[in-house]
């Protein structure tokens, strides 16, 4: 019973930290009464009715937190409640073998809901757990004889364990087999549903305004693994949504789906790269700016160079993009997007417009603006920070005349608007600038911190061109990230962690073996599976060749354990007396007088002195000597005197009997010990 | 249609395995294996785990379930090497008086340097009682067989099986031993000890029991009574010796189904039991009569068995092919 409580718990562990606070407790409070129940037998387990009921309000209780049984969250915190009441209906071992099973079903539920390096241990052990809950459970529940239940030997718990990590690992072989050989499926049958839990990340809105404090999360955004010569720092800039609705206060992403996307040139070297993009509830896929085409069909490559898809990334997802730093549009921007884009609300930020017209008539062309804007900022007293005061409805006036402090969002939301201001296409672009190299495995670790906002400004000539105000009021962002600039920023352990070198390295580590187990393991799939026959030696293997390989591994492995456990067990290997005794036995059987198995020496000498009276002396004297050596007094095991009788019993030829025939067949080997 | 299948199988593995006799070691060619019903629950499950690995190309949970299903295959194994090579020494059912329940004692020697668990026993496919057999030792088996009425009850076939260690699989193997259990009659009745003496008439005896003459020591045989034996001697270093008495004075009973008139056959049977008992424990030599059979008078724990045996089988077919079935027990299966 314990066991499978252990199991339940162990289920319940892996999900302890997804599901409600209450669902554990209720599953606590049933293990712990269960437990209580039978070892104390004072709590009575509840009855049918009061079990009916519980069911039911627990079912209930699950529909009004989740609206549905259905998806991953609401799925496992109903099988923990019922797998937790089905235990305290336990009886009959079948019972018991139900919860083990719900326990596996919750691994499932966690595997699906999270395959990081870290938790696999913890799944492994889980499944060994279940596995020797299976053991004790079989064990406990055969009957024993009445009477007879205290025998010497008792499967302990302790062997349960050993056996089932031995099963385990005797399976291991395989499991790596079936894992790689196996040909997956390229597509889904079916998808499951998944709850809408907020996950922090970048947003289609964007208001400087009513941020005072911007937390950076150490979380990783994607990891970017290049193949070409990576770009340089500060040409790092990782495109995501393209916010270009502006009404005074709040950026906003604008879903203009028909527009056409603006022909590029794409200019300077093309870099080439994979991205590992974390799971997060938005539609957004990044890549460096400006990507070339959308990595994959089921990606909407946008007219303002976005990667939208229609579902949100629920899942670690890998693409390769190819992407260049420099372009220049091949096209005029056409009427409507020029209009989008100069758009500013009339009645909003009207100082801030009227400084814009003013600068712009001071200058001869939009570059020349450009350059003044900029330089206001450098010059204009403006500071960086990531704890400016709150700004107002008019958010850009406040910000250029006020406060004149803000971080990326401040600068790139003021900037496109005093572009607007002065009749130049402008929009804030969002994204993540920088990254951090991680030497170990390669790649670029782009995190949550890293988030950043800048301006993209139409300029004749050239097109869209991308403008970083920010860098211009803190230069150093563009090479190290907001942690490095602000040690204030982010969380106490985010911080040990960025000023403590050797933690920091070590971290890197971490996160390099949790790449490679992501791109290796956790994103195995049937092209890695193809790749492995091709390293193999096999020409464009294909399925069937999977399954050749898959066929073979499997049959090896049969034959292996076959060979570890199929071996009738050997029974105990008698000493060397007793060697020396079932040699004679056997010697005498072929003459025709087997022993059988109630004779002891003896007797045996007795219905060998019968059966061929010739023998009487010498065989008769050998098996006296024989009891004597074993159950003697006077010489008890003497070392000289059993060699004296192994060398006898070894020279010893006993004649066929003239009348009787020698025994047909050969005599089965005793296996007994004397 | 359950019933009928179960006996064409019990027939094909008789023709299979042929009868056996004792000792018998278990080997390969006589063990069966199958999933229990764990076992196709765990399989069912696996077969879902693996469909959701598959469809959300999720490498953890195909993993796992490989390595569930690898375990499983190993558990097949490990259940078949728990019973091969188990060597099954003796089975043994002693005779019981009718209605109380019999034993089978089976005897079990694990032959193997591991120790063995879950070892269970049962006639046919009937209840199982499980045994722990320590490595390269022996364990037994005691299993309960009901006798309601007197006879034979005769047991064909035993069923070794166990489903140690996970159970998730279930092997057997059958043991067409043909066992037999005599079920004597139920000792009852009121009536005294019939006073007819067969030979000596005259003589009546109002001595004590064991106050007969003592004649001399002879060795001792199986079913002496512990009560006769000469312990004194024995503890001399001398070998067991049984005290012999002649019951020269004592009543030479007759007991006969002929004088108990005014009973029904089955009651004078358990009247006849009764006194055979009464008799065999007051020491007494004593005879049997029964329609067709006679049993000579004489003592001891074989002539009480002798006398009892005839009462169990009286009236029921002396020579049955699969066993007279009085017990609804012994199911009749070739």
């Amino acid at each position: 019973m314990g066991w499978a409580a252990a199991a339940l718990g162990g289920g319940l562990l892996l999900h302890l930290d997804r599901v409600a606070p209450w669902v554990s407790l209720v599953a606590l409070a049933c293990i712990a009464w269960r437990m209580t129940a039978s070892m104390t037998r004072r709590a009575p387990l509840p009855g049918a009715v009061l079990r009916t009921l519980l069911a039911l309000l627990l079912v209930a209780a699950v529909l009004a937190r989740f609206q549905t049984l259905n998806g991953l969250t609401a799925g496992s915190a109903l099988l923990i409640l019922m797998g937790a009441v089905k235990l305290l209906e336990t009886k009959t071992r079948r019972d018991e073998f139900v919860v083990v099973g719900t326990s596996l079903f919750l691994l499932l539920a966690a595997c699906l809901d999270r395959q990081t390096m870290l938790r696999t241990p913890l799944y492994l052990a889980h499944g060994w757990v279940c596995c020797s809950t299976l053991a004790m459970i079989a064990y406990a529940s055969s009957s024993p004889a009445p009477g007879a239940a205290a025998g010497p030997i008792l499967f302990r718990g302790r062997d349960a364990l050993s056996l089932a990590a031995r099963s385990l690992l005797l399976a291991v072989p395989l499991a790596v087999v079936l894992f790689v050989f196996l040909p997956r499926m390229t597509g889904s049958l079916w998808a499951l549903p998944r709850s809408e839990e907020a996950v922090t990340g970048l947003g289609d809105t964007m208001s400087p305004g009513s941020i005072t404090r911007l937390t950076s999360s150490y979380e990783v955004a994607f990891r970017a693994h290049f193949t070409t010569h990576p770009p340089a720092p500060q040409e790092r800039y990782w495109r995501g949504p393209v916010l270009d609705d502006f009404d005074g206060f709040t950026w906003r992403h604008r879903a203009n789906i028909f527009a056409r996307r603006q022909p590029l040139l794409y200019l300077g070297p093309a870099y080439r790269y994979q991205i590992w993009l974390e799971p997060s509830s938005h539609r957004w896929w990044f890549a460096l700016d400006t990507p070339v085409e959308a990595p994959e069909a089921r990606v909407f490559f946008s007219a303002e160079y976005e990667l939208q898809t229609a579902e949100p990334v629920d899942e670690l997802t890998s693409y390769v993009a190819v992407s260049h730093t420099a372009t220049r549009a091949a096209e005029p921007l056409p009427l409507l997007a020029r209009r989008y884009d100069t758009a500013l609300p009339s009645d909003r930020n009207t100082r801030s417009v009227e400084l814009a017209r003013s600068m712009r008539a001071r200058v001869n062309t939009d570059r020349e603006f450009v350059h003044s804007v900029l330089e206001m900022f450098r010059t204009g007293g403006f500071a960086y920070s990531v704890t400016p005061p709150g700004l107002g409805e008019n958010s850009v006036d406040d910000f250029l005349f006020d406060t004149r402090v803000g971080f990326c969002g401040h600068y790139a939301s003021a900037f496109v608007a005093l572009m607007r201001a002065a009749a130049i296409p402008a929009r804030v672009v969002t994204g993540y600038l920088g990254g951090e190299w991680n030497p170990i495995g390669g790649y670029f670790i782009v995190r949550q911190s890293d988030a950043h906002s800048w301006a993209e400004v139409w300029l004749e000539g050239s097109g869209w061109t991308r403008v970083d105000p920010t860098a211009v009021v803190e230069p150093e962002r563009l090479r190290r990230g907001i942690l490095d600039l602000l040690p204030d920023a982010g969380t106490a352990p985010t911080r040990l962690l960025h000023t403590t070198p050797w933690l920091a390295a070590l971290w890197q580590r971490w996160d390099a073996a949790n790449a490679w187990w992501n791109a290796r393991i956790v994103r195995f799939n049937y092209e890695s599976q193809l790749g492995i026959l091709e390293r193999f030696g096999f020409d464009s293997p294909g399925a069937r060749e999977l399954c050749t390989a898959f066929a073979a591994g499997l049959l090896a492995w049969l034959a292996w354990v076959a060979l570890q456990l199929g071996r009738t067990p050997a029974g105990p290997r008698p000493d060397r007396l007793g060697r020396a005794y079932l040699r004679l036995c056997r010697k005498l059987a072929r003459a025709g007088l087997p022993r059988l198995p109630h004779q002891g020496p003896l007797a045996y000498a007795q219905v060998v002195a019968s059966g061929r009276p010739d023998l009487t002396d010498p065989i008769g004297g050998l098996l006296h000597r024989y009891a004597n050596l074993r159950y003697g007094r006077d010489e008890p095991m003497a070392p000289l005197r059993i060699a004296r009788f192994e060398r006898e019993v070894a020279r010893l030829r006993i004649r066929p009997a003239s009348r009787a025939a020698p025994s047909t067949g050969k005599p089965r080997p005793g296996r007994r010990g004397p | 249609m359950k019933a009928y299948l179960r006996a064409r199988i019990a027939q094909w593995v008789l023709r299979r395995q042929g009868r056996d006799t004792l000792p018998l070691t278990l080997r390969r060619q006589r063990l069966y294996i199958l999933p229990s019903r764990a076992g196709v629950g765990f399989g069912v499950l696996l077969l879902f785990m693996l469909l959701a690995g598959l469809n959300y190309a999720n490498s953890t949970a195909l993993f796992i379930t490989f390595l569930l299903g690898g375990f499983m295959l190993v558990a097949m194994h490990l259940c078949h090497r728990n019973l091969l090579g188990v060597r099954l020494i003796s089975a043994i059912a002693p005779p019981t008086f009718a209605p109380r329940d019999g034993y089978l004692q089976l005897a079990l020697e694990s032959g193997a340097a591991a120790n063995r668990y879950r070892i269970a026993a049962g006639v046919d496919h009937g209840q199982t009682i499980a045994a722990d057999l320590p490595g390269g030792g022996s364990g037994q088996v005691v299993l309960p067989i009901e006798a309601p009425r007197r006879g034979r009850i005769r047991i064909d076939r035993l069923c070794l099986t166990t489903t140690h260690p996970f159970g998730l699989f279930r092997a057997w193997t059958w043991v067409h031993v043909p066992v037999e259990m005599l079920v004597y009659p139920r000792a009852s009745g009121a009536l005294p000890l019939p006073a007819e003496s067969g030979r000596r008439p005259g003589v009546r005896s109002s001595r004590e029991v064991g106050a007969d003459e003592w004649i001399g020591l002879r060795p001792y045989r199986d079913g002496d009574s512990p009560r006769q034996v000469d312990w004194k001697a024995y503890a001399r270093a001398a070998p067991l010796l049984v005290k012999e008495y002649a019951a020269t004075g004592s009543e030479l009973r007759l007991l006969r189904f002929d004088s108990l008139t005014g009973l029904q056959t089955e009651a004078r049977l358990e009247q006849l039991a009764r006194w055979v008992l009464d008799a065999e424990a007051a020491g007494e030599r004593y005879g049997l009569e029964l329609p067709g059979t006679s049993i000579p008078p004489g003592q001891g724990a074989e002539h009480r068995h002798r006398c009892l045996t005839a009462l169990a089988v009286f009236g029921v077919d002396p020579a049955p092919r699969f066993g007279v079935d009085p017990a609804p027990r012994s199911d009749v299966i070739p």
